[in-house]
């Protein structure tokens, strides 16, 4: 005979694990039936009234009724799991039993808020940590990289500054390395107590591009200048780089990213798998995030700067929004750059706030200078 | 399904005898050999979520592997990564076993793998971590072990102390405390345990006689550090 079990009984003459049976309930108390034994016997049944009973919540997770007694076989100890059999006992107990089967339901009850309310504490100080770590990490970040001295910043940029040089095509000499030369010079000369030497690079590439790298080292490709239809596009270009340097943002994120990659191994430990891709992206989006507030940064710093040179910061604007033509089908979020529109949006509205101001030529002519450059292609980064 | 030990002791392994039509599931990695006639699958139990949260929470296998006799009946023959004994459990709808996250090593079709939360204190205590598998349902259950298993058998009310990283499986029947191996913080670490598990019966716990993580630090110490 086969029968489906829906309790656990335990008993002197019992295996540890116990003995599955199945529980009945009736109006006078409990029938436990056995299943037969494996020798092949019958299966025996015993009954208990519900005057013999005490009642607890027992198992792991205090989720389970625990019926005790004692019969002519000795203490016998039953473990109820099934929800639809502890209902129908709650349903026949008599009223005596009613005051500890609400004391064992309220056990449950406390145990499962207090596992709610731990697990709520811990989902909040987590949720606390990643908005601490999103809004409040600027100014820590601050804080280290104040500390670094100027001198540790050069090497870095100059060691990084000459592996880069190494397979580039410089160009040496000519009126385009005096023509940003002059700019470097007009804008840097209002910066007050400038700690930095600027040290300029053009390099022969077709790539719309001019980066600046720690300790005031800065590299302009020709296809930029070749893309610029005069020197106040790339001057504004120019002002942005600079500020790069001048605010240390290239310091900042090397420090953001190795205190953000600390913080989120000590939080996370070193996961495999899917937990490691989910890390490696945290960190990743983080520091495009910070890449954008710099990048927002600099234009703005770069705005002032070209101001004070007194050099027209309308260059930067229609550079931006000459950009923008091919910014189409890139997202935001994902870049390290905000949106060129966004950012020559931002920068008329800066513009608008400043008096007008008073401009200098520069000593050369920008067509003659783009001439020297040679035939401009289309390519672009 | 009959299954036998085979090489019982540091080095065992499991032979099952499957009947045509009949399959098992193990962990990813666990077959050694089996007859032609079984097919291995690899299924994510409980689906793609249920894997997911196995994988995520208690560190087991996205994949398990299941032997199926699907070209008639054969056997199939399990054996567990770490060197240490097997012991094979008999499920019947109502027992459930809480199981650490390597123990385990096979089950019946009929025995269902969860994932379960712990409390906080011993999920930060317990160095089990905070999520365990759950055995329920019926069949076969085989477990794995980093040493020898040894088998506590708790009447009811009774009580065993047990170190938390030789704990392999417990019956849900069972309730246990963390708590400091002796009464002071200091002693407690100095005396190399830490925090021990107070298990009150009735149920049975399976331990093993080493320690993963302690033998990781013990070998640790002779491994070249790389330049």
């Amino acid at each position: 005979m086969t029968m489906s079990s829906n309790a656990l009984c335990f008993g002197d003459e019992f295996s540890a694990s116990g003995i599955p049976c199945l529980v009945h309930i009736e109006g006078h108390g409990l029938t436990i039936t056995f299943p037969p034994d494996h020798d092949g016997g019958e299966s025996r049944s015993e009954s208990v009234s519900f005057s013999a009973l005490t009642v607890s919540a027992g198992g792991l997770d205090h989720d389970q009724l625990v019926l005790t007694w004692t019969g002519l076989a000795g203490q016998r100890t039953l473990y109820l799991k099934n929800p639809d059999v502890i209902r129908v006992f709650r349903q026949a107990a008599p009223d005596h039993l009613t005051m500890p089967l609400e004391h064992a339901a309220a056990q449950v009850r406390q145990v499962r808020q207090r596992h709610r309310a731990v697990w709520t504490i811990v989902g909040a100080i987590l949720v606390t940590l990643v908005l601490g770590l999103w809004f409040g990490s600027d100014g820590l970040v601050e804080l280290a990289v104040n500390r670094i001295p100027v001198e540790w910043e050069n090497k870095l940029g100059e060691s990084a500054y000459r592996d880069f040089l190494i397979h580039q095509d410089v160009v040496k000499e000519g009126p385009a390395v005096d023509a940003v030369t002059e700019m470097v010079r007009r804008l840097a000369k209002p910066i007050p107590d400038n700690p930095y030497t600027f040290n300029i690079t053009v390099v022969k590439s077709d790539v719309v591009n001019a980066f600046a790298l720690p300790g005031g080292y800065i590299v302009v490709f020709t296809g930029l200048m070749k893309k610029a239809e005069n020197a106040e596009e790339v001057a504004g270009v120019l002002a942005h780089e600079l500020n790069h340097v001048l605010q240390r943002h290239g310091l900042e994120r090397i420090v953001k990213q190795l205190g953000f990659v600390a913080v989120v191994s000590i939080v996370l430990g070193n996961p495999p798998g899917l937990g490691g891709v989910m890390k490696q992206l945290g960190v990743e989006l983080m520091t495009l995030k910070f890449g954008r507030a710099q990048e927002t940064e600099a234009d703005v710093t770069g705005l002032q700067l070209l101001y004070q040179a007194k050099i027209n910061p309308e260059g930067m604007i229609t550079f931006f929004q000459r950009l923008a033509e091919k910014d189409e089908g890139r997202v935001e979020w994902f870049s390290t750059h905000p949106m060129s529109s966004g950012r020559a949006e931002r920068l008329k509205i800066e513009l608008a706030a400043m008096p007008k101001p008073t401009l200098e030529p520069f000593s050369f002519e920008w067509a003659k200078i783009r001439t020297s450059l040679g035939p401009s292609t289309s390519s672009s980064p | 399904m009959k299954s036998e030990i085979l090489y019982p002791g540091a080095f065992p392994m499991v032979r099952i005898e499957l009947a045509e039509g009949e399959k098992i599931k193990a962990e990813s990695g666990a077959m050694v050999a089996c007859s032609p006639t079984i097919d291995i699958e690899s299924k994510m139990e409980g689906g793609f979520l249920g894997a997911l949260s196995r994988k995520f929470l208690t560190g087991e296998k996205f994949f398990f592997q299941t032997l199926r006799a699907s070209r008639g009946a054969g056997e199939v023959l399990l054996a567990s990564t770490v060197p240490g004994e097997v012991v094979v459990l008999e499920l019947d709808g109502v027992n459930e076993y809480m199981v650490q996250k390597d123990g385990f090593l096979a089950g019946a079709d009929g025995v269902t793998i969860d994932s379960q939360m712990q409390s906080m204190t011993r999920g930060l205590l317990g160095g089990e971590g905070f999520f365990l598998l759950k055995m329920s349902g019926k069949g076969m259950l085989v477990l794995n072990s980093f040493g020898a298993i040894h088998k506590i058998e708790l009447k009811p009310g009774q009580e065993y102390i047990v170190d938390n990283s030789h704990l392999v499986a417990w019956s849900s029947t069972t309730s246990y405390n963390i708590e400091k191996a002796t009464s002071g913080w200091v002693a407690s670490f100095t005396s190399g345990e830490g925090f021990v598990c107070r298990f009150r019966g009735p149920g049975i716990v399976f331990i093993q006689s080493r320690n993963p993580g302690g033998f990781g630090a013990w070998v640790r110490q002779f491994i070249p550090v790389s330049e």
